[in-house]
């Protein structure tokens, strides 16, 4: 190579190299945390159920579990999840199996896209076999449909507990304490309030604020807290979302009987003759809906900010008449007094979690403001996300529970607080690397 | 009777480039030497760009043509993971052709053809980068083609005109935020031809010997991407509501007004000074016409407000011989971009320019230049649109060799 040449190359290399811009890129520091046993305290949010059901890859993406990977730049150690088998379509709360997206035929031979059932059950061996032995101790804590009130209850018969408790006594607290956790996050009690809601407020019930430690919310949450930082612990707790934010209760809107002419007539005439105080217009209208307290014909039109509930059968809206001839039933829809009872219970619980926390020292994460900014809408590094069904990229296809990304959104929600709180900082998790919902 | 699933996908859309905005002031190599001042100083037949007024005042006729690679390396530091995301661009070619004639001998009136590249490049960002949904690759190219006449009136005064054919093509491409099952997300690439017109327009003044001043006009050039291919790659249950077809849009290249000085110090030492006013306001808003518009492919209005500015360009070149020439040269440019508006495309930011450069006469008839050009860019910001929020860095890099004949 002469000279020339070699003076060529020599000046392109420098050019090349010198051009790169640089970044001084801080390591992430632990502030006054000690990460190294983190254990997570939940329901299904933590346990990584979505889609209707809990599943390998749901639970690997777990808010709880995508903030451990980033706890391990902290000094955190490995996060033990009760996986169930990666070959399984996992298991949801009826015995259901988990939903993917995909083409469904409605009454009428009209293809869709939406949620389809993987199987007409879920994987019942998934609650056959206890994993402690093989798997644990556990780290994610976790437990779809627990209450508050269920944590240290010993003996919790949940199906998703006893495949991971560690003997037939324990409690979810006890095995949680006897990992010795340095960190924990707390996320409960929406349970508490979400089962009634699930059930149209028709069943179930919400736990009272007051009451004995398995009875009241109050005592109960601070049984937990007590526990968890018995030792010195610290830890992250989370608020409660409100109902209202959810695309369970927001994706069949109140007003979506939408009428031509022709139906106009024979609903008014029908309802004429029952003497009913209310009448139909042609283009949208408020659903008929169950309602008791309305004398002889115990129903009415919902009104602006009543929910009907994401498992309605919309083959019976759209071919049997539910909702104009028939009335929706009860369990289908929250009217505006069971909201509001609802929304007062969230409230309640909120204010003794953040008093709690205040009083611990401890970070608080606003998971209400959190869903509240995804019913809002915003974008996140060009990608939008909101709360419609599907698309918005953060609910998952049980419309309650998040997608991966709506999780990694989270965890940067509770990476926050902790930096806030505890002087750490934590790197956030680029959450443009985790779907929404997977399209076929 | 219910809109269960609708697909309401912001398509956010972009377009860009380095140098304030995506102007490229790359067009001599004797002026990039001299921090790209030019308008008052006539050097040779780039002239025709700099200052169509004062080309008649360039001796005899002269060809000259030149190439700058540029090589633009820009990075993006996302402060919330603390990771850093860099550009790939290949290496781009802007390139400036020149011929000015005497129409007959010694005639006061010249022509020349002027064929440059103002506006332009590629950027192209590593695979799955942060803001891979606002951008992952924008290629823009512009050739301005000006048939010029300049006129020397007298003795101290010339005028100038051409008129400006632009021809060039754009190609944008972004993910789209939807994934099918195997981890593939979607792509979107929006690619057309572009066209508009324009003029360039100068005076030239010489009051005595050793003082020049140059004043300049280059109009708003409208670049219109008429028939451009939208094709969208998505999973195939949402391929119904990204259909590719065709798509209008445009991007206009702003007017550019320059007054330039030039004063010689000796016989040995020139100065010239440029100040550049750079009509971007009219780069408000970036618009996608769809043809086939779906409740997810919706016709897009991007807001890119930027606003007017200056830029200062002063250099010195020192003879050390006759036929040796050495210059060196600064420029200080504003940019248009506003806060919230910084975008992949354009992570414009102040900037200084560090140019030099060498000249040398081969005999008689030939020179050679080369120039070369560095500059830094840093801006931090947080996007309204995409909400991309981080630091951009670039270097850039260009060193340029030009050749010119006169005869």
């Amino acid at each position: 190579m002469n000279l020339y040449k070699l003076s060529i190359i020599t000046i392109i290399t420098t050019t090349l190299v010198g051009c790169n811009p640089k970044f001084d890129v801080p390591d992430p520091g632990k502030g006054n945390i000690d990460a190294s046993q983190y254990v997570a305290l939940g329901s299904s949010m933590t346990a990584g159920y979505a889609d209707g059901g809990l599943y390998f890859g749901a639970q690997q993406n777990s808010y709880a579990n995508l903030l451990a990977e980033q706890l391990k730049l902290i000094g955190g150690s490995e996060f033990k999840i009760p996986y169930v088998s990666q070959n399984s379509i996992g298991i949801g709360n009826t015995n259901n199996a988990p939903s993917v997206l995909g083409n469904r035929t409605d009454c009428q031979g009209t293809v869709s896209l939406g949620p389809v059932k993987l199987a007409i059950q879920g994987d019942a061996s998934v609650f056959s076999s206890n994993v402690y032995s093989s798997q644990g101790p556990f780290n994610n804590m976790g437990v779809p449909d627990v209450k508050v009130t269920d944590v240290d209850l010993n003996g919790y018969t949940n199906p998703f507990y006893s495949r991971m408790a560690s003997n037939g006594t324990s409690s979810i607290l006890s095995d949680a304490i006897a990992k010795n956790p340095t960190f924990f996050t707390v996320a409960l009690g929406l349970n508490d309030v979400l089962n009634y809601a699930l059930k149209g407020a028709t069943s179930e019930s919400i736990t009272p604020l007051s009451g004995p430690v398995g009875v009241g919310f109050e005592s109960s949450i601070h049984n937990v807290i007590d526990k968890l930082t018995a030792n010195g612990a610290k830890g992250v707790i989370a608020n409660i979302p409100s109902i209202k934010s959810m695309a369970y209760f927001n994706t069949i809107m109140w007003n979506s009987l939408k009428l031509d002419t022709a139906s106009v007539t024979n609903l008014n005439t029908f309802y004429t003759a029952l003497n009913a105080p209310f009448s139909f217009v042609e283009g949208n209208n408020g659903f008929v809906i169950e309602d008791q307290s309305i004398p002889f014909i115990s129903r009415r039109l919902a009104v602006d900010g009543e929910f009907i509930l994401l498992n309605v059968p919309l083959d019976s809206i759209k071919c049997h008449k539910w909702g104009s001839l028939i009335p929706i039933p009860d369990r289908y829809v929250l009217t505006l007094s069971e909201i509001n009872t609802i929304e007062t219970a969230i409230n309640n619980y909120n204010v003794i979690l953040k008093n709690i926390a205040n009083s611990k020292g401890l970070a608080l994460v606003d998971m209400n403001a959190f869903f509240t900014k995804i019913k809002t809408g915003f974008t996140y590094n060009g990608v939008a996300v909101n709360a419609a069904f599907v698309s918005g990229g953060a609910y998952s296809l049980d419309g309650l529970n998040l997608t991966a990304r709506g999780n990694a959104l989270l965890a940067n929600e509770f990476i926050k607080a902790i930096n806030n709180t505890y002087g750490s900082s934590i790197p956030e998790i680029n959450a443009t690397k985790y779907p929404g919902v997977i399209f076929p | 009777m219910i809109k269960l699933y609708q697909f309401i996908i912001f398509f956010i859309s972009p377009f860009y480039i380095f140098s304030q905005g995506f102007q490229v002031n790359l067009q001599g190599q004797k002026q990039q030497g001299m921090g790209g001042a030019g308008t008052a100083y006539m050097q040779d037949a780039s002239s025709l760009f700099f200052n169509p007024g004062g080309a008649s005042f360039v001796h005899g006729n002269s060809v000259n043509a030149g190439v700058t690679p540029t090589i633009a390396r820009g990075a993006f530091l996302d402060e919330s993971t603390q990771t850093v995301s860099r550009t790939n661009s290949p290496v781009s070619t802007p390139f400036a052709a020149y011929g000015l004639f005497e129409v007959k001998d010694s005639s006061k009136l010249k022509i020349g053809l002027a064929i440059y590249t103002p506006f332009g490049s590629t950027v192209q960002w590593e695979e799955n980068w942060t803001g891979r949904f606002a951008l992952t690759r924008l290629e823009l190219r512009a050739i301005f083609f000006q048939p010029t006449i300049s006129y020397r009136i007298t003795d101290k005064i010339g005028i100038g005109a051409g008129f400006v054919y632009a021809n060039g093509r754009v190609n944008l491409q972004k993910d789209i935020p939807l994934v099918d099952g195997n981890g593939t997300y979607g792509h979107a690439e929006l690619a057309g031809k572009a066209n508009g017109y324009g003029f360039n327009a100068g005076i030239y003044f010489k009051p005595i010997e050793k003082l020049s001043i140059g004043l300049t006009y280059r109009s708003k050039v409208e670049m219109k991407v008429n028939e451009g291919d939208a094709t969208f790659n998505v999973p195939a249950s949402a391929s119904a509501n990204f259909p590719s077809g065709k798509f209008t849009s445009k991007l206009p290249l702003p007017n550019v007004t320059t007054l330039g000085l030039a004063y010689k110090i000796n016989s040995k030492l020139d100065v010239a000074l440029d100040i550049n006013y750079v009509g971007w306001k009219a780069y408000d808003t970036l618009s996608f016409d769809y043809e086939n518009n779906t409740t997810s492919l919706i016709d897009t209005k991007s807001a890119r407000r930027y606003k007017n500015t200056f830029a200062f360009r002063g250099g010195a070149q020192y003879k050390i011989t006759h036929l040796f020439a050495a210059r060196l040269g600064l420029a200080y440019g504003i940019t248009p971009v506003q806060n919230g508006y910084v975008t992949p495309e354009t992570p414009d930011a102040n900037r200084i320019n560090y140019t030099a450069g060498l000249g040398y006469e081969l005999g008689k008839h030939l020179k050679i230049d080369v120039s070369f050009l560095f500059t830094h860019l840093k801006r931090k910001d947080t996007n309204i649109e995409t909400n991309l929020s981080g630091t951009f860095k670039t270097n850039v890099c260009a060193p340029g060799i030009s050749i010119g004949y006169k005869f």
